[in-house]
């Protein structure tokens, strides 16, 4: 429900030279997030959106800031103490945060379905933009399960750089959901039949 | 003064009038002539031909009735928006001969000032034509036969466009092969540019087809449309597909950009009022040689403290490369920080336009700098919890 008309086009932040046929399509506003800043990151934007609780935006923002930050701190801990392979160790954080969600997303989904009075759980392909919104809230949702003495950024930071490696518990549950998914493969022609 | 506001008034009153008439009398005999029972004044004239023969049936004598009631009702009207007419220029001191609508529109909001925020609803005085709606022919002969082979669709103008684009559309795929087999390809060069073009809106199209069309049914048209448009040879039917098209508003070309001032330091400068955004309001001023210095209520940027606002004020410095160039004044109040922000924003990117070039002009206004952000907050609803958070569901 938004309240533009449906020709209206999102905002691009592309400077291109070529562009005769937008010339007449007119444009949302930019929201108050967009920026062209070298510190945007649709992804991180996201992921702000969702750590917010009760609309306090602005912590959010801080926890993340301070995550990257701690994901820098041990990435050059890790750098320094590494012997040989140095280039194998990623600091830019950002790019870390990016490899985790890529790793962490999802391809199958179980979804209930009921058959003559039976639920099946059947398999059933995820979009990509719910699989980017599982795989973040299986970030978030490790993150916040932790010790009282932890805080989320610190917790946040390790299962992002264990999840960059192809490790820790979001991409365990990524596997389970896969494997589950594979022993209910008979069900699946339940999705169109 | 007093009768010009009375036909303004009868004009609605009649109205009304005669569509209590064509209710009460549709009698058992016309329910043929329910689905479409108008006329337009020119198709009284041609009738009486008709009328002269002797088998004329029920429908047919019902709709002339009833034509030729429209037909008076439109001359009274017509006369009377002339008197008005004659009245208004007599007032305004003005030649009733050449007192156009303009010159109407513009004597009412004068000597009418209305403070109704909905512009509908202030007093106007227009031409019966535009007043009252076009009205289809007739659509049978005297004995009640109709013309159209789709008339008992309800809507044969409709369903005829449609069967018209599907033929179009078949054309073209006969085309296609019979190219095909030739060897040949559809000519690149010719190709139909649709760019600057929308199809017709649904109230327009309902005024060409003088039929009520519903929203499923505009889609379908929308949908036969489309499909004949991107077909390969397309521009062998270009007539008939411009025939729906409507061409759009050059958007790049819509505002005028403002010449900047001078100020008494002999710089370059811009004022923008005006600037809102939620329910902050700003003043914007930019000058042009500058340090980049930027005044927010006499306060330097930490006006504002959070990160995101700040970035939202170098936005549209930063992507025009106009940072550390310009010198930002600004005067807001109300709002939080994000709404003020929002609303500085705009104004500088406003005030920008006029030192910077055309393509970086359009680049702005496709970053969405340019377009005025007219969200607001959503009311709350009755019986939710919120504008959309619905009550927890308890059973009892």
């Amino acid at each position: 429900m938004s309240m533009y008309p449906s020709h209206f086009a999102e905002p691009s932040l592309k400077k291109e030279t070529n562009r005769s046929s937008a010339s007449h399509i007119p444009v949302k506003a930019a929201t108050n997030d967009l920026s062209d800043s070298i510190f945007y990151g649709e992804l991180k934007n996201k992921l702000i959106k969702y750590i917010t609780k009760k609309g306090n935006k602005s912590l959010a923002r801080e926890l993340l800031t301070e995550t990257f930050e701690t994901i820098k701190r041990t990435q050059i801990e890790r750098l320094i103490l590494a012997g040989t392979e140095k280039e194998n160790i990623i600091i830019d954080s950002e790019q870390l945060l990016k490899n985790a969600i890529e790793n962490a997303r999802p391809l199958l989904q179980l979804s209930a379905i009921k058959r003559g009075g039976v639920k099946y759980q059947v398999p059933v392909p995820v979009t990509e933009k719910k699989s980017y919104f599982l795989a973040m809230k299986w970030l978030l949702d490790a993150a916040r399960e932790k010790d009282r003495k932890v805080h989320l950024p610190e917790k946040l930071a390790w299962e992002i750089l264990d999840a960059a490696c192809g490790q820790g518990r979001v991409i365990k549950k990524k596997n389970d959901l896969h494997r589950q998914c594979e022993s209910n493969r008979a069900y699946a022609h339940y999705r169109w039949s | 003064m007093s009768l010009r506001v009375l036909s303004v008034n009868l004009l609605k009153n009649n109205r009304n009038f005669i569509q209590n008439a064509v209710r009460n009398s549709k009698g058992p005999g016309v329910q043929a002539l329910a689905l479409a029972p108008y006329a337009t004044q020119v198709t009284v004239q041609a009738t009486p031909a008709a009328v002269q023969k002797q088998k004329v049936s029920k429908a047919m004598k019902a709709y002339l009735e009833r034509a030729k009631e429209h037909d008076d009702f439109m001359k009274t009207q017509d006369l009377e928006f002339q008197i008005g007419k004659r009245h208004l220029a007599n007032m305004m001191g003005a030649d009733a001969e050449t007192f156009t609508q303009e010159d109407i529109d513009e004597a009412i909001a004068y000597l009418f000032p209305s403070g109704l925020f909905d512009k509908r609803a202030r007093p106007a005085m227009r031409s019966p034509e535009e007043v009252f709606p076009a009205r289809k022919a007739a659509e049978f002969d005297e004995t009640g036969r109709p013309f159209h082979s789709m008339f008992y669709t309800g809507k044969p103008n409709f369903f005829q466009l449609l069967h018209d684009i599907v033929e179009e559309t078949n054309k073209l795929y006969d085309l296609e092969e019979r190219m095909l087999r030739r060897g040949n390809k559809p000519d690149e060069n010719q190709k139909l540019e649709t760019a600057g073009f929308q199809l017709l809106p649904k109230d327009q199209l309902e005024r060409v087809l003088v039929e009520h069309i519903a929203d499923i049914e505009y889609q379908n048209f929308t949908n036969a449309m489309d499909r004949l448009i991107s077909l390969p040879y397309s521009y062998k039917s270009k007539a008939f597909i411009e025939r729906y098209l409507k061409p759009l508003i050059d958007q790049s070309k819509q505002l005028e950009v403002p010449k900047p001032k001078i100020d008494d330091q002999g710089r370059q400068y811009i004022t923008t009022y005006e600037c809102l955004r939620k329910t902050a309001r700003a003043d914007v001023t930019v000058r042009l040689p500058g340090t980049g210095k930027i005044t927010i209520n006499g306060q330097d940027i930490s006006y504002f403290s959070s990160e995101e606002c700040k970035e939202q004020l170098l936005f549209p410095l930063n992507y025009s490369e106009m940072l550390g160039k310009v010198d930002v004044e600004a005067n807001v109040e109300g709002g939080g920080p994000s709404g003020q922000a929002g609303a500085i924003r705009w104004g500088i990117a406003m005030s920008l336009r006029s030192f910077v070039d055309q393509e970086m002009i359009e680049s702005m206004r496709l970053a969405g700098l340019l377009t005025r952000d007219y969200r607001r907050r959503e009311r709350k609803k009755y019986g939710q919890e919120g504008a959309r958070r619905k009550y927890t569901w308890k059973k009892r």
